[in-house]
């Protein structure tokens, strides 16, 4: 009995020039065409997230905000948060650039997902670096504000015959949904992109793993 | 680029079509899936081309850049119906050699091996193209015996599709 494969290899030989064929000129026009692999776009997205990022930190910079962290008398911590970060900002350009120039189409297929998983995980890192520090500067903040704000205080001064458990009670959930608001709405923006970027290339990579246990 | 880089690029691609057609006949269903991953196949080898030193024939080394295309770098266009259209971009039958009772079951095989996941219509590739275990387990990245058995699985998994 042949087996069912033979039986199409059959067929797959004789079907070899049934295709129709491109012309040369058509070849010409493909090869200026733009790419639309998936590894374009998490690099894309990447370097939007890097810009990003930075571009927020400019954003808030005004002379209110450098009086408030006065205020606040966190202006030195946060001198060299920002050092911090721009330093931070510079590794990861470079390590992700070092990427992106590993990923090769002529290696084995485990190694190409390798490189791009490892890509990816380059940009998961600076993400949670971020979302890190984003959460403790926000507790930094939250604690200084509390501590020498003077319109907080005013508040507190005058509201003295409010129970004070419920009126920490109120402060403390704010801050927690505030928090709670944004942080989440980052993780599903990151969820949804790269999720869907991602999922049959992860698919694809356990199956392999899946054969080479 | 230089000229002559594109030219010669251009000119060998053009003989070895083939390869990257019957690629996009296993991975995509529909004439529009078949031509864009045709796209983006050619976009990856050209960019990979400088490298390509011809230490291996240009049809090898074209059929594994378009293979991880494939597999790694595609992404579906969402405009396909996977279902209906499972003969591809096959244009003409030879009538002569017309056998319709093979014909059924070859129809039936490909729709077959349509189902199988990305994986596993490499290694149907690869098989079909007469590739031994060797390269097949090199290309893929994984161990020979790996290979094989992942191979056997595949002709089992056939068999029940197509006598079930």
């Amino acid at each position: 009995m042949t087996e069912e494969l033979d039986l199409l290899k059959k067929a797959w030989k004789k079907d070899e020039h049934s295709y129709e064929q491109v012309t040369e000129k058509q070849i010409y026009a493909m090869i200026h065409k733009r790419s639309s692999s998936i590894v374009k776009w998490i690099l894309m997205i990447s370097i939007a997230e890097l810009i990003l990022w930075s571009g927020i930190s400019f954003l808030f910079v005004d002379e209110n905000y450098l009086k408030t962290l006065e205020t606040y008398h966190i202006d030195a911590l946060f001198k060299g948060v920002t050092f911090l970060n721009y330093l931070v900002v510079v590794v990861f350009i470079y390590l992700f650039y070092k990427n992106f120039k590993t990923i090769s189409t002529t290696d084995t297929v485990k190694e190409l997902m390798s490189s791009i998983i490892k890509t990816r995980k380059t940009v998961q890192y600076y993400i949670w670096y971020n979302l890190t520090m984003f959460a403790l500067i926000f507790i930094v903040v939250v604690i200084s504000q509390i501590t020498y704000d003077p319109n907080l205080n005013f508040v507190i001064e005058n509201n003295k015959d409010l129970d004070p458990q419920t009126f920490w009670i109120v402060i403390g959930l704010t801050y927690f949904v505030l928090f709670a608001i944004t942080f989440g709405l980052f993780w599903l923006f990151y969820r949804l992109i790269y999720g869907f970027l991602m999922r049959r290339l992860f698919k694809n990579h356990e199956e392999l793993k899946k054969i080479d246990y | 680029m230089s000229n002559s880089l594109e030219q010669s690029f251009v000119k060998q691609l053009k003989e070895n079509q083939n390869i990257i057609h019957k690629i996009c006949r296993l991975y995509t269903s529909g004439e529009d899936a078949h031509n864009d991953l045709f796209q983006e196949i050619t976009i990856q080898l050209w960019k990979a081309f400088p490298k390509f030193r011809g230490e291996s024939k240009f049809s090898t080394w074209a059929y594994r850049v378009a293979l991880n295309t494939a597999i790694t770098l595609y992404r579906k266009s969402t405009r396909t119906v996977a279902t209906t259209d499972m003969e591809g971009k096959k244009q003409f039958v030879a009538p002569e050699d017309y056998n319709f009772e093979e014909e059924e079951q070859i129809k039936l095989l490909y729709k077959a091996v349509q189902q199988l996941n990305d994986i596993e219509k490499a290694l149907v590739f690869m098989y079909l193209e007469d590739k031994d275990y060797e390269e097949i387990a090199e290309t893929l990245g994984i161990s020979e015996v790996n290979a094989r058995v992942k191979m056997n699985r595949i002709k089992g998994k056939l068999k029940k599709i197509v006598n079930p």
